[in-house]
């Protein structure tokens, strides 16, 4: 065997350092000739363990992060703590930004050859000015009221300014569209999953979302190959807010975009959780925030297996399921995964043969 | 022409041009529309056919029966193509439309002789069970048609492109808006063989009327008038997107942001774009200062059309500056409500949603000589001297044909 490669996954007992952290070792069982060795960090285990994670229990922001990385000659680390916060708050902001501040900062004492990074398409903005489709150099506008957007364009910042003082270090940012998917909790599941899904009235604004499965896979890929920069991540499609909601099978409850503005405002003034009512800033149910994806394409040579339309099908389908739970419906939706399903491996096989090692498909089973 | 042609046709003798009932006309010449369309290839079967329909001498009944048959036959062999082959919605206008289209395909005899049997049609058996029954149909496949539409649309089962146009939604407004073009503005187009028929071109238009109705007249024209029928891509001014119901119509009817990153890929698509450089200075306009170009941008479409090779064709609107009367702007309650204006009409605000409504004018739409910009290369567009120079000319030119136009117009409401 070669030389050990060290991979370093933050926040493993949260769902997307479980995930990250599990398909990478699943990677390193199938090639072992690769000799990868993955290991986890958060405060506390994982709920579920993760068999042949090498795990250690410590905080992000501890400062012996570097002896640490220093000692176990660490190749690659991926950043994946995360804090939502719908109001910006100083627990979240202290360890999301000064956290990942810390961690790069360690990682660039310590000699780390990789960081990867996860961010959002929130990061430029709901602007009414914005172009049709972003590409990654538009400036971060991103919204100052909302928490975790906040938090992420401080990231980004900081990034830009750290990627100019150690330009040794391959630094990657994938910033993900809408992550949709049966298992995920993020801000545009919770907006499809509550049960009265507010909407503004005479607003449609185009909309990219992207698979789960897709994110994790995009983050291993970049982990496995060393594409520095910044990557703007959809699915294939662009779809208007409303067909969205119709594939996920959601009824939009429209409501005027004054009184909505105002209302939030009122519940943030008064300390009512406006996290539950719009888990997605209003802004950016008022205007397109669609990210060009040329640079996926032909620079990191990466495409999501699911479509957008597929994913949402899925998404929509899992919700049924959950809800009623009778044979019938499992039954069609079974049907409808399987299509998908069938297609979406079709299509990988058309597609160049540098980009397989799809074990998205074998979850697919259980 | 057709009319003092004499018909061997009995029926068609008797026919009583006062008694034309569209609907009748409908059901009745409906089976010759589709035989038409049907065998429009072969036009030299149609001429035999039809030549022995008009000179035998057929009883009504036979011609019905035959009618009827043919039709049949004609379903079931678009159901042994295609199973799911439900016919299109039906509308008189359509029908009429569809004629339109097609005659011009047929030898001039084969159209005579369509026409012919069209007239004869016309006759007076609106007693007859089967016209009826011919008309039930017809509405059983209209509501059906569109039961459809609404369940598909309510289960997201519809398509956009990347900008979000939904062509679905255009042929829902297009009757009203070609109702605006048409029979409000009765807008008259000239120089419309100076839009290609493919390939990228840049309209350039002269900007008015408090609300962008010109923008959708100028699609609506392309729509109607050029032989393509070519989809227009306007580009809105960033203050509609903040609109409610404004942004939704305009992006699913196609437009897109005024934004040069969105002019430029749109041209590279070879889309016809369309830009109203003076934006919301020209909308905003007051009544007297009508038909005064304002400031043409700063030259962002110009370096749009050098960047990309693209043609750019001036095009003017006259009669859209009087549909709204903007005797004075409001600049305080603009302030407060965020409008980057908020004009004064005799109508609005005093009379409410009442004063959206615009004034029917007559409207002349004038494209003109395109200006070729491939011969300069895309660097030209950093040359500053060279896009200011070439944004005057294009200004000059707008005007130009603004004066020309209203030096003939006599009315602003009859032309």
């Amino acid at each position: 065997m070669s030389e050990e490669k060290v991979i370093l996954v933050t926040g493993v007992a949260d769902y997307w350092g479980a995930q990250v952290a599990s398909r990478l070792i699943a990677q390193a069982d199938a090639q072992p000739d690769l000799g990868l060795h993955i290991m986890g960090l958060d405060i506390e285990a994982p709920k579920d363990e993760i068999k042949g994670l090498d795990f250690i229990p410590a905080d992000i922001r501890n400062p012996l992060l570097v002896n640490l990385l220093e000692s176990e000659a660490v190749d690659t680390v991926c950043h994946l703590v995360f804090m939502e916060s719908v109001r910006p708050n100083e627990s979240a902001f202290d360890m999301n930004v000064m956290g990942t501040m810390k961690v790069l900062g360690a990682c660039a004492e310590a000699g780390v050859r990789k960081v990867v990074l996860k961010s959002s398409l929130a990061v430029y903005g709901a602007q009414a000015a914005n172009p049709a489709f972003l590409t990654e150099d538009h400036p971060l506008q991103g919204s100052r009221s909302y928490g975790n957007t906040r938090d992420l364009v401080e990231i980004e910042a900081f990034c830009n300014g750290f990627r100019r003082q150690v330009p040794e270090m391959i630094l990657t940012i994938l910033r993900f569209a809408n992550i949709i998917g049966p298992k995920a909790n993020t801000p545009m599941t919770r907006f499809l999953k509550q049960p009265m899904a507010p909407v503004l009235m005479g607003f449609d604004p185009l909309m990219q979302v992207i698979h789960e499965k897709d994110v994790v896979e995009a983050l291993c890929y970049t982990i496995l190959n060393d594409m520095p920069g910044v990557y703007n991540m959809a699915a294939e499609g662009i779809l208007p807010l409303r067909k969205l909601m119709a594939l996920a099978a959601k009824m939009p409850i429209p409501v005027f975009h004054l009184f909505a503005y105002w209302s939030i405002g009122f519940m943030s003034t008064t300390g009512l959780n406006n996290g539950q009512v719009v888990p997605v800033e209003l802004d950016y149910l008022r205007y397109p925030v669609i990210a060009d994806l040329a640079k996926m394409h032909d620079e990191l040579g990466f495409t999501p297996h699911y479509t957008a339309e597929e994913a949402l099908r899925e998404f929509a389908g899992e919700q049924r399921v959950k809800r009623y739970m009778p044979e019938s419906a499992a039954m069609t939706y079974d049907e409808e995964r399987l299509r998908d399903t069938i297609e979406r491996r079709r299509r990988a096989r058309t597609l160049s043969p540098t980009e397989q090692v799809s074990l998205g498909e074998e979850e697919n089973h259980d | 022409m057709i009319d003092q042609n004499t018909s061997t046709d009995p029926s068609a003798e008797g026919a009583d041009q006062s008694q034309v009932n569209s609907q009748e006309l409908v059901v009745r010449s409906k089976e010759a529309a589709q035989a038409a369309e049907a065998s429009a290839p072969n036009e030299d079967e149609l001429d035999s056919e039809l030549e022995p329909a008009s000179s035998e001498e057929l009883s009504d009944e036979e011609m019905r029966q035959r009618l009827a048959e043919e039709l049949d036959s004609l379903i079931e062999r678009m159901h042994a193509i295609n199973p799911d082959y439900a016919p299109p919605a039906y509308s008189p206008q359509r029908l009429v439309d569809l004629l339109d289209r097609n005659l011009g395909r047929f030898s001039p005899k084969t159209a005579l002789a369509v026409l012919e049997r069209l007239r004869s049609s016309i006759s007076d058996d609106l007693f007859d069970p089967d016209t009826w029954k011919g008309i039930w149909y017809m509405l059983n496949y209209t509501i059906e048609y569109q039961a459809d539409i609404v369940k598909r649309r309510l289960n997201g089962e519809y398509d956009t492109d990347e900008w979000g146009f939904d062509p679905e939604f255009l042929q829902i407004t297009e009757p009203f808006l070609t109702f605006m073009y048409k029979t409000y503005w009765r807008t008259e187009t000239t120089g419309m063989e100076n839009v290609p028929e493919e390939g990228r071109a840049l309209l350039v238009c002269n900007h008015s009327g408090q609300l962008p109705w010109d923008g959708a007249m100028l699609g609506t024209a392309i729509y109607n008038e050029h032989p393509t029928q070519r989809m227009v891509r306007n580009l809105y001014a960033t203050w509609f997107t903040t609109l409610p119901f404004v942004s939704e119509t305009l992006v699913k009817l196609g437009q897109v942001l005024a934004d040069e990153d969105n002019g430029v890929r749109l041209l590279e698509q070879d889309q016809l774009v369309s830009v109203f450089p003076e934006g919301i200075k020209g909308v905003g306009k007051l009544f007297r200062e009508r038909y005064k170009l304002a400031r043409f941008g700063r030259g962002g479409f110009v370096q749009m059309a050098l960047k990309t090779g693209a043609p750019m064709i001036p095009v003017s609107i006259v009669g859209a500056e009087e549909t709204y009367i903007s005797l004075a702007k409001a600049p305080l309650i603009s302030k407060l409500i965020g409008f980057p204006f908020f004009p004064i009409t005799p109508a609005w605000p005093w009379l409410g949603p009442l004063g959206f409504i615009p004034l029917p004018t007559k409207w002349f739409i004038d494209f003109g000589e395109p200006i070729p910009t491939d011969s300069y290369g895309p660097e030209a567009a950093n040359n500053l001297v060279l896009v200011s120079q070439l944004t005057d000319q294009v200004r000059n030119l707008v005007q130009n044909m603004i004066y020309a136009r209203l030096a003939q117009r006599k009315s602003v409401f009859f032309g």
